[in-house]
């Protein structure tokens, strides 16, 4: 069964995916896959097109053109029980309002029992659930009367309640107290170690992305421009590290693409100077983070795109030159 | 469709029903609003308690009470679910269901639920006070009311579709208000509810049999008021066959379109749709 073995292989694959609103081209070409257990964080500035990307891997949106194949389907065709091994947080507003947490996550959860399995029990226990999330003490309250950051605990639990093999989230943290998102993070750790659930987040917070990613896309202008993990992308973009001691009472600072072999180095030479001044103290080895890799990244691709609509618009002007000429 | 499990779904929109009912008769601006429309609905009665309709000895009250249950059907049916769709899909809460597995076949149970619940309990309201003043109501007996119960059923599933179909169409909850009253204030004036239709205009008359709603009080009055009192209604006849003809037409002509709306505008919700209605709706306040 060709399905199947695809199924093992990848939770998501999509290849030459476009969309296209009215003459607005929003993905032009875009190819990825997500392996089945891992943890894939989708970047890039507003209207770079995660959000597009999403919703058609989502089901609920239908691309312009592209092959998607999202757990061996097509989202736009798929039927309910694909559905039902699929999570979407969405993002709450006032849905709802007058339902008590307990009972709208035991309402939502319900809908998943025929597609119970052995190995997979659906849905999650309602009381364990509102526990994981830590909304216990708020289990009676209605969900009008919940703060923001209880409500998108709440947008979260109801996402899981089905146990997904495959977890859509988007922009979950925005709004969060530095608090509810070390819980929000430890949460998503656990759901992937713990329950095997592939997850694809979008975030704007890239110490996010750096703590919760195994690997990271980079979309910006409707095209991938980065596939790989925080190091790997800091590796390909600034390759230097930043070596900062002090010696003989002075600060020094070194860029190196290989700070091992250089620190080797300081302290075979700190050996052969005499002398209690050539001692090194406060060293530090700095990678380059992930922001600056990401901001580089946009930068460079920024400065691309206008290239191009540049050369596109000497190339029109050229034209009319011509035409001008020929007349 | 899976039939057993979309079955399953029914199911857990049966409790959906329930939860929202209950949930409706928790809050206290539902229960003032309930309060206030069967009020008016007895004061009108009880206005009228006295007077009879022209050539017949039947109680002007007990002539249109059984239009007002028509038009309760009505309201809650057509603009109230019309109201519910456009008020939820703004909100995200058919979006939160099309994201579960047969969620909007939960969701549309669910609302059936409701509105039958909400129904049931509106017309206690107004027939139990009314049962010690409007003279003559149950006069016909057990039989007779189980019949009124059969019109505000096959009634209930004319007018459904309708609510599905307006609450789909329209793109949010404020025009429905605006609009949707409107043409509730015509259906109600065209369709007999307070005068008999036999006596207006000709063309009051066609547009009033073009509604679903005064077929429906044709019906209840037909198995509520004494036997006598038919010589006020047009031609001078129930139509039994018609009016079961003409509810029959509503239903069978809105469960076939209200499907094919419903799933069009379901598979257009997604979670920027949502987020832009909220913003637009948000810059309003």
């Amino acid at each position: 069964m060709s399905s199947h073995t695809l199924e093992q292989t990848a939770a998501v694959d999509v290849t030459n995916l476009r969309m296209r609103y009215g003459t607005n081209d929003v993905l032009h070409g875009v190819s990825f896959s997500i392996h089945r257990g891992e943890v894939l964080v989708l970047l890039g500035p507003n209207g770079a097109g995660k959000t597009t990307t999403i919703e058609i891997l989502e089901g609920f949106r239908k691309p312009s053109d592209g092959v998607v194949r999202v757990l061996g389907e097509n989202p736009a065709t798929a039927d309910e029980r694909w559905r039902s091994r699929v999570g979407v947080v969405l993002q709450s507003w006032r849905d709802h309002g007058r339902w008590r947490v307990w009972e709208l996550l035991d309402h939502l959860g319900s809908f998943y029992a025929p597609y119970s399995e052995p190995n997979r029990p659906r849905p999650y226990p309602t009381d364990e659930l509102i526990e994981t999330v830590g909304l216990g003490e708020h289990r009676n309250k209605k969900v009008s009367s919940l703060s923001g950051g209880q409500r998108r605990r709440l947008d979260v639990a109801i996402g899981i309640v089905g146990r997904p093999e495959l977890l859509f989230l988007d922009e979950p943290t925005a709004g969060f107290d530095p608090s509810a998102r070390r819980d929000f993070h430890d949460l998503v750790h656990r759901l992937s170690d713990l329950q095997d659930t592939t997850i694809l987040l979008t975030t704007h917070d890239l110490d996010e992305a750096e703590k919760l990613a195994d690997r990271i896309l980079i979309l910006n202008h409707g095209r991938i421009v980065a596939d790989g993990s925080a190091e790997e992308l800091a590796h390909a973009v600034a390759g230097t590290a930043e070596v900062r001691w002090t010696q003989d009472g002075r600060r020094q600072v070194h860029s190196t693409p290989e700070p091992t072999e250089f620190v080797r180095q300081l302290f075979a030479q700190e050996r052969g100077a005499a002398g209690p001044f050539a001692v090194v103290h406060d060293l530090e080895v700095q990678r380059p983070s992930l922001e600056t890799t990401y901001l580089a990244m946009v930068a460079q691709e920024q400065l691309a795109h206008d290239d191009a609509v540049g050369r596109h618009q000497a190339v029109l002007e050229e034209v009319a030159l011509q035409q001008e000429s020929s007349r | 469709m899976n039939t057993s499990t979309s079955t399953y779904a029914m199911r857990c929109g049966v409790r959906r029903g329930r939860i929202e009912f209950m949930n409706s008769v928790r809050a206290g601006q539902d229960i003032a609003y309930y309060i206030i429309v069967s009020l008016i609905l007895l004061v009108v009665l009880w206005l009228n308690r006295n007077g009879t309709v022209p050539g017949t000895d039947v109680s002007v009250a007990a002539f249109m009470l059984p239009g007002l249950l028509a038009l309760q059907v009505a309201f809650a049916g057509a603009f109230g679910v019309a109201t519910a769709l456009a008020t939820e899909r703004e909100d995200g809460t058919l979006l939160r269901l099309k994201a579960v597995p047969y969620g909007t076949v939960g969701y549309v149970s669910g609302q059936l639920i409701r509105v039958l619940l909400e129904i049931a309990f509106s017309m206690v309201l107004v027939l139990v006070p009314a049962a010690f003043f409007v003279p003559g109501i149950m006069a016909d007996g057990p039989l007779a009311a189980l019949g009124a119960v059969g019109y505000l059923v096959l009634g209930l599933f004319a007018v459904l579709p309708l609510g599905f179909i307006i609450g789909s169409v329209f793109k949010n909850p404020r025009s429905v208000g605006g609009w949707g009253m409107l043409v509730m204030g015509a259906v109600v004036w065209v369709s007999g509810i307070f005068a008999p239709l036999a006596t207006m205009a000709t063309w009051v008359q066609i547009l009033g049999q073009l509604t679903p709603t005064y077929w429906m009080g044709l019906g209840l009055r037909s198995t509520l008021l004494p036997e006598a009192a038919v010589v006020a209604e047009i031609d001078g006849s129930w139509r039994t066959l018609m009016t079961i003809a003409a509810l029959l037409i509503w239903a069978i002509g809105g469960l076939i379109l209200a499907p094919v709306l419903l799933r069009r505008m379901a598979r257009r919700e997604s979670g920027s749709s949502v987020a832009a209605r909220r913003e637009k709706a948000l810059q309003r306040v």
